[in-house]
């Protein structure tokens, strides 16, 4: 579902169409996350993005009016999706040479160590992550909370009316 | 490589990318790590791109006032 | 394990006999093939559960209203009109199904799923009781609240989809009033999670107890507000009174889902109703203590004590005045929605805005500094405990 998503996001010619393949996509991985035990992280990735990012995108197509299909002044289609077939043939050739390669390394690793190295099975991670953020990574939270602070106000700022200039 | 030329197909592209990355990371607590430090660096990732997303859509929104179009190649000029 | 529906059952001896008889029926563990069938179950009983109180609720609001303005509300359809909603029901099914000719198809069609789904899958945290939760996940109010924002995706696409000015306003200002009240409801709900110190609702509950003195409400004068607030910011993104404004039926001709007929906007209508219920289920169970019954009956304990009835059994009648408390903390909660939408004047879009940002939001961040401060400084303790406390060691130093 999440790969799915992401090439249908790619491949939509309506824009409105790509934001809902994002929001299945994100979906997707809230639901990977929750596979390998980072419970906390799907229900931060559900409500961050799939509550905000994609309301925020839908306003913005809305405010932007891109769905239209206009043609601009070079002729060409504005909407375009990504090339034509034979990007797709090649890019999904290249995507399965590299998972193949990738594989072979992984598995290689991963034979050469035990695999009791997983996460003990349902800790309380929003406990641990807590402590984690707080003593070793303090300073890392620190600054993501300086840079949504300055995320606000630069949303804020651009997004002011502007005054009319009187040249 | 996503070659479309609307800004915010761009954009969703971007996100597409940042939550591939941040899967990445969670994933390396389960199969290397003992100590959730994929988990928290995945949380940085997903607020980091909450940011972004937000102050690239103010922007977007800005040029569209300006230019009354998304197509990225009219963003091609520093001048007004 | 985070316990579940299938871990409460687990506990009784003829569960694991069918599971072992199973297990030899079908030659391999059928521990996973009867939790798969356990949770299936679970979840169908749940969602008609559900959607049957969504649809008394229509039946319910039509009744209170009626005796708030001193009329008589539907009567005719069986006994005291309590089959209303099941002639909606059908009335709105055989309606004919018109998409607008501009409109776009796929999110016309997908919108009053999006919000179904969103609904729906916030009923599987919903705390009934200790056993027969669906599931208890160590997020679960986190994930309630992702899950509501689905809610928002769904509205906006409705009002964009319909490709009517009204509908596209309608649906604006609905996905704009559901995002900006999700902020204080969430800060509020993380200052609750404070005093519990997990996001699971078992954490949650098990912190309070059955009586009034040992709820969460009255633990603290910021959880105090903190429930007023939350309520308030529920109310308004469940997009219902006095914070209709993207259904205004008396100006944007009933906004988002004006375009909708028949079985969409029932859809539509449904989950705005369970969403309501579920809202109230977690102002329960945050503030109200849950599905915890007074003098610690839920549990089962005293039966199996005084009465020496079988473990299991004892544990069920437990469950089911669990159930009990549950229900009836929501649907007083869920009465006082529907007087709150009949007497109060809707807001303007304007005020809604500054009411949340302006008012909501720092009152919000307020309490949930204050709360932190109440935890370092009382050291967790409620008021209750605290006046106790110090009556009883007065009272036992003279």
């Amino acid at each position: 579902m999440t790969i799915g998503g992401a090439v249908a996001v790619v491949y939509s010619h309506n824009l409105m169409h790509a934001c809902l393949y994002l929001l299945a996509s994100l979906f997707g991985v809230a639901g990977l996350y929750a596979v390998i035990g980072a419970d906390f992280l799907a229900a931060t990735q559900l409500v961050v993005y799939a509550g905000g990012v994609v309301i925020l995108m839908l306003f913005a197509i809305m405010l932007t009016g891109g769905t239209g299909n206009r043609i601009n002044r070079y002729g060409l289609e504005k909407i375009a999706s990504m090339g034509n077939k034979k990007t797709y043939f090649f890019a999904g050739f290249a995507a399965i040479i590299t998972s193949l390669i990738l594989l072979k390394i992984i598995a290689s690793v991963l034979r050469a160590q035990p695999t009791n190295k997983v996460l003990a099975a349902n800790d309380v991670t929003v406990n641990k992550l807590g402590v984690l953020l707080a003593t070793d990574h303090i300073l890392a939270f620190e600054i993501s909370s300086v840079l949504l602070l300055g995320a606000l106000i630069g949303a804020a700022v651009i997004s002011r009316p502007r005054k009319e200039r009187h040249d | 490589m996503i070659a479309r030329k609307n800004i915010i197909a761009m954009l969703l592209g971007i996100e597409l990318i940042l939550n591939a990355s941040a899967l990445n990371f969670a994933a390396y607590t389960k199969f290397v790590n003992n100590n959730l430090d994929g988990h928290i660096l995945s949380l940085f990732i997903i607020v980091i791109a909450a940011a972004e997303a937000s102050v690239g859509l103010g922007i977007v929104i800005r040029f569209f006032q300006l230019r009354e179009s998304i197509h990225i190649d009219d963003a091609a000029t520093l001048q007004n | 394990m985070n316990s579940t529906v299938v871990t409460y059952l687990s506990q009784s001896k003829e569960f694991t006999n069918t599971v072992a008889a199973l297990s030899k029926a079908l030659g391999f563990d059928a521990t996973s093939l009867v939790a798969f069938v356990i949770f299936f179950i679970g979840a169908l009983i749940v969602v008609g559960a559900l959607a049957t109180i969504g649809g008394l609720g229509t039946y319910a609001e039509r009744k209170i209203s009626a005796d708030l303005q001193m009329r008589q509300g539907p009567n005719r359809v069986g006994p005291y009109g309590i089959l209303q909603f099941l002639a909606d029901g059908v009335k709105m099914i055989l309606k004919e199904d018109i998409i607008p000719a501009q409109a776009d198809r796929f999110t016309f069609i997908l919108a009053p799923f999006l919000c179904m789904i969103g609904v729906f899958a916030t009923l599987a945290v919903v705390p009934f009781s200790s056993g027969l939760m669906l599931s208890d996940i160590n997020v679960g109010v986190f994930y309630l609240v992702g899950m509501a924002s689905l809610v928002g995706v769904g509205v906006f696409l409705g009002g964009y989809s319909s490709n009517s000015k009204w509908s596209m306003l309608g649906g604006m200002r609905g996905a704009s009033q559901i995002i900006s009240y999700e902020i204080p409801a969430t800060i509020t709900i993380v200052s609750i999670v404070l005093i519990a110190g997990g996001l699971s609702f078992k954490t949650l509950i098990n912190g309070q107890g059955g009586l009034p003195h040992e709820w969460y409400l009255l633990h603290n004068p910021f959880a105090f507000i903190g429930f007023f607030v939350y309520f308030i910011a529920a109310l308004a993104e469940t997009n219902r009174a006095p914070f209709d404004l993207p259904e205004a039926e008396s100006e944007l001709v009933s906004g988002y889902h004006t375009e909708y007929s028949g079985m969409r906007f029932g859809l539509f209508a449904l989950a705005e109703y369970i969403e309501v219920f579920v809202v109230c289920g977690v102002a329960v169970a945050l503030f109200l203590g849950g599905y915890k019954v007074p003098f610690d009956l839920g549990s089962g304990h005293i039966f199996t004590e005084k009465l020496g009835l079988d473990s299991m059994l004892a544990q069920n009648i437990g469950q089911v005045l669990e159930l009990g408390a549950f229900f009836t903390k929501t649907l007083l909660l869920y009465y006082v929605v529907i007087w709150v939408r009949w007497t109060l004047p809707r807001l303007r879009v304007d005020q809604l805005m500054t009411l949340c940002w302006k008012y909501l939001t720092p009152i919000a961040l307020f309490n949930l500094l204050g709360m932190a401060v109440w935890m370092y400084a009382f050291d967790g303790k409620s008021i209750y405990s605290i006046i106790f406390n110090s009556a009883v060691s007065a009272a036992g130093h003279h």
